[in-house]
């Protein structure tokens, strides 16, 4: 499942550099997985169970079958709260917009990672889930899951009922089959050949609905990373060099209850319901993924996608975008409330968006500059008057990991009298100019940022920062300029966001393994020892309890290096759908990044289509009548 | 020194043309204006008398808040000294530009979100952009940085095209030939992208700009100058001051360079124009001189995806409009007053 190939990767510490805050930039990257359908015959043979011991060298070199463990614990999960309407119900053809056509359906090698892969990865399911608001282990194709004893096994029995789109059985063999595939040179993905070498150690086969998934290494929530997702064997075979080419527009079967139906190169792609998937009457599947058909038409420009979606033409709308939620919004089809629109509060991880100070440079390198600069930056005015109130202080890097936040470590404040009185202490001057000086120095920095969006958001601090007599000089660069002059350490304060995974990520942007060292996410240098003990003794714990309270430690210990200063995060989506889509109650879980998303196998296809509540708009639209404006807020994961 | 006959002729027949003459005053009193528009457009006063103390802020260092008896240490915010003034009594007074915002500053306000449409009251006299800096500001500063930027084009492209597109011409041979082939190949180098993979891998400075559009644009001029120097050089009277044991040097400065220099005159204007265009665009698609410059193209780029804030693409048109068309009267005109032939459609 999508999540946890998300997680898996973060977890090995691939950090996506967050490019584009709203838009949903690229198609979280997961593991493999991919659906077809409509080419079946790829190979003939009939599943037959009897072919199935002929596993992969690195599945069991041996070729003999081992015997489970005795003491094996099976686990289950039936018992937490299902979030799909128990209303819902199927039928209705959801249209949606692209703004460019995929340049493949693969979904590992070059350009498969495009926003596309999004839509087939949440069709790949994998062996288990998360519960979107639990967080505790979902069944996907794995009804039962144990853990090893050496935490670094984990056992999984097969659900019987699992089918490929083509009527295979999804069997051990196709998660033997996936490593074998992902180390493949042929599959042309550095990244998979290598997460699939050196982090999954084996698949081992007990029966054909019975296996252990194995870790390189003991780790803690071991589970996010071997939840692995079948690959079909039967489809694929053995692996040539022309794998890239002849699988570019091939349709994969797949597990999850939609498979591309039709399409055409350039306009558009079809997805229809699986009216018999294995997964309907599973509890946490049941009236979920309900529209019969998903089409997405590829426009290539957001201003006419609006357009389309004023027309019917596409369903929903993101609105997150301010300009968008307050003023284009105001348009006859919202106002006559044909359209509805909805603020959904979420409760999901936090990117760590702000300015990242490097404190390999010399006005960095005084722990009480880099606090003069944190207390400079007029965030709250940037908030409250270029952003409407609509986004919020970010407190810290790690928001919204749960109880790995630490709920009491909060951004420093805007404060003249303290910069003064910081600045002062440390021997320097108000220039000529009103910037500080000190013998040769000056307090001027340069900020790079790649986002047009963000100009007016850092103009505003610019002219802030200069009553607190600092200077900001703004370099805007192409975002991959950017990047790499970041990575390169050469910025003085980057102003960029992280993407996010499952559980805080500190090694990566703190410990002193990564500083002072070009292509690391160290991009601060933070170089202090106690910080790498810290680290440390959070990356080699197994416990749960103790993993959290270092996490608290960290995150205080960050603040108190000050080389972050955090910015904004967005605790919420909003959409605006026409009025005969229907969402549950609670429209969205904890984790929900968008309320129409149709597939996510953690929090997608929760909506229905209401045939009655058509036909009312339609007509009310045909004869010019009105109903009363909806804008739907639900706050119910938001945080106090 | 008295003025050659020839250039007073020259002088009275550009003057003669209404259309040229008019634009010429109006584009050279738009350039003079704005370079002293930290006295018509700025954010500091212009006079400030403070118990019985004046202080002129527009130049110079900073004034704190503390000086006027404020409570901040950093720079005045004049206008609201100018309100407070008015209200206490003390007979200070503060005396405001016509325009009182800088280019950079944001004025924003509460619970209302930039573009503010044009006002009176508020001194906004275009109107606010997006992140509610006042447009008439940016657009007098913009002016000034575009109208250098070209002025500065020129003089780079000019030194560089007509030394090379002289000595091409005058020693000829194998330099020539050499030079030739390098600008074919110079010239079909696409502009556009290097500038923009510069510009995305260093954020160019403003000298840096000139530079980089100077590397590619010399190539006009060399062209035009190799030409007229083959010409000029087969003239008898080149051959005359030869006889005479002119040097090189001399004939290339007082002879050559002379007879071409209507040539040169009349492209000027509408290389200005280019530049202003030029940096307008890369400005546009962001390429350009880093934010927060002031820039035309900058607004240009907000007014297109601001529509419905009219004031912001109006402003920018009008004054774009404005100005192009100015400099390319001037530089009809100035075609006009050079052309030997006396030759005109404009009387």
């Amino acid at each position: 499942m999508r999540q946890v190939g998300k997680i898996n990767q973060a977890l090995i510490s691939v950090v996506l550099f967050i490019l584009v805050m709203f838009l949903n930039g690229c198609g979280s990257e997961g593991t493999p997985e991919k659906p077809a359908e409509g080419t079946s015959p790829a190979l003939d043979r009939p599943f037959d169970g009897a072919t199935l011991p002929d596993t992969s060298e690195p599945v069991h070199p041996k070729g003999e079958r081992p015997g489970l463990p005795e003491d094996i614990n099976w686990l289950t999960n039936e018992e937490d709260p299902v979030f799909a309407s128990p209303e819902a119900r199927k039928g209705g053809v959801f249209r949606d917009s692209l703004i460019s056509f995929p340049m493949t359906f693969r979904m590992v090698g070059p350009d498969s990672n495009g926003s596309f892969a999004g839509v087939l990865r949440s069709n790949a399911f994998s062996l288990i889930g998360i519960h979107p608001n639990t967080m505790n282990i979902i069944p996907e194709i794995a009804t039962h899951w144990a853990f090893g004893k050496d935490k670094k096994t984990m056992y999984f029995k097969l659900n019987p009922e699992a089918r490929w789109s083509d009527g295979y059985p999804v069997t051990a063999a196709d998660f033997a089959y996936t490593l074998e595939f992902m180390r493949s040179k042929h599959i042309i993905a550095p990244w998979y050949n290598d997460y699939y070498t050196r982090e999954i150690d084996r698949v081992i086969i007990y029966d054909d609905y019975t296996i252990a998934v194995v870790g390189t290494k003991a780790e803690p929530d071991l589970y996010l990373k071997l939840g692995i997702s079948p690959t079909p064997k039967h489809f694929y075979g053995v692996l040539s060099e022309d794998f890239v080419k002849k699988y570019n527009w091939e349709i994969e079967p797949n597990t999850g209850p939609y498979q591309i139906r039709e399409f055409k190169k350039g306009k558009f792609v079809k997805l229809r319901r699986k009216e018999d998937w294995w997964g309907k009457n599973m509890k946490y599947f049941k009236n979920r993924y309900n529209v019969d058909e998903v089409v997405y038409e590829v426009v290539r420009d957001s201003n006419i996608q609006w357009e389309y979606f004023k027309k019917a033409k596409q369903d929903v709308f993101g609105m997150t975008i301010p300009k968008y939620w307050y003023e284009k919004s105001k348009t006859p089809v919202v106002e006559k409330g044909y359209v509805r629109k909805i603020w959904f509060y979420n409760d999901t991880q936090q990117s760590a968006q702000g300015m990242w100070l490097n404190q390999d440079k010399e006005i960095f390198k005084d722990k009480n500059l880099r606090y003069a600069f944190a207390h400079a930056m007029n965030i709250e005015k940037v908030i409250e008057q270029v952003l409407r109130n609509d986004y919020e202080r970010l407190e810290q890097g790690f928001m919204g990991y749960g109880p790995y936040t630490n709920p009491h470590v909060k951004a420093r404040r805007w404060d003249l009298l303290k910069v003064e009185e910081i600045m002062t202490a440390s021997g320097w001057k108000k220039g000529e100019d009103g910037i500080w000086v000190k013998g040769p120095n000056r307090f001027s920095v340069e900020v790079v940022y790649s986002l047009d969006e963000h100009t007016p958001r850092i103009v505003v601090l610019k002219e802030e920062a200069k009553k607190a007599g600092i200077e900001l000089r703004l370099q805007q660069m192409d975002g991959s300029a950017m990047f790499k002059k970041v990575l390169e350490k050469k910025h003085d304060v980057a102003w960029m966001g992280w993407s996010t995974s499952l559980r805080p990520q500190y090694w990566e942007h703190f410990h002193s393994a990564n500083a002072h060292i070009p292509q690391t996410n160290n991009i601060t240098n933070t170089d202090d020892p106690e910080m790498d003990r810290l680290i440390d003794a959070y990356r080699n714990s197994l416990d749960e309890k103790e993993r959290i309270a270092l996490s608290w430690k960290i995150q205080e210990k960050i603040h108190e290096t000050g080389c972050f200063v955090p910015t904004f995060r967005v605790p919420y989506v909003r959409e605006a759908c026409w009025r005969w889509w229907r969402l549950p109650k609670v429209p969205g879980t904890r984790h929900t990044l968008s309320l129409f998303d149709p597939f996510s196998s953690t929090t997608g296809g929760l909506f229905w289509y209401d045939k009655a509540l058509y036909e009312e708009t339609r007509e009310a639209m045909a004869a010019g009548r009105a109903f009363d404006p909806v804008t739907l807020v639900d706050e119910t994961y938001k945080i106090r | 020194m008295p003025i050659n006959p020839l250039t007073l002729k020259k002088i009275r027949r550009f003057s003669s043309i209404k259309r040229g003459f008019y634009s010429f005053l109006i584009l050279s009193s738009m350039i003079l204006i704005s370079f002293f528009a930290e006295i018509l457009v700025s954010n500091r006063a212009i006079v400030v008398n403070f118990n019985g103390k004046f202080y002129f802020p527009t130049y110079g260092q900073i004034i704190t808040g503390k000086t006027f008896g404020l409570d901040y240490e950093y720079e005045t915010n004049y206008r609201e000294l100018a309100r407070e003034f008015k209200q206490g009594k003390g007979g200070n007074w503060v005396l405001l530009p016509p325009v009182p915002y800088n280019p950079y500053e944001n004025d924003l306000r509460d619970n209302e979100y930039p573009p503010f449409p044009p006002s009176l009251k508020d001194r906004h006299y275009l109107g606010t952009d997006t992140v509610g800096r006042d447009i008439l500001s940016r657009l007098v500063y913009g002016f000034r940085i575009a109208i250098l930027f070209s002025l500065g084009l020129l003089a780079a492209n000019y030194t560089i095209g007509i030394s090379i597109g002289c000595a091409m011409g005058f020693v000829g041979g194998k330099f020539d030939l050499f030079f030739q082939r390098i600008i074919e190949i110079w010239s079909n180098v696409p502009f556009l992208y290097v500038v923009i993979i510069i510009s995305s891998i260093v954020v160019p400075s403003f000298m840096m700009l000139i530079l980089i559009m100077a590397f590619f644009e010399w190539i006009g001029m060399t062209w035009i100058m190799r030409t007229m120097t083959y010409k000029e050089k087969a003239r008898e009277y080149v051959l005359a001051a030869r006889a005479m044991g002119a040097s090189d040097f001399r004939i290339i400065f007082r002879h050559i360079i002379p007879n071409a220099v209507s040539v040169i005159v009349t492209f000027a204007p509408f290389s200005v124009s280019g530049g202003i265009v030029a940096l307008t665009s890369l400005d546009y698609l962001g390429f350009g001189l880093p934010p927060p410059t002031p820039s035309w193209g900058e607004l240009l780029q907000q007014g297109w995806a601001n529509m419905d804030a009219y004031w912001i693409v109006g402003s920018v048109i009008f004054a774009m409009t404005l100005t192009l068309i100015t400099v390319t009267f001037i530089g009809e005109a100035v075609r006009e007053a050079f052309d030997p032939r006396f030759h005109t459609t404009y009387e």
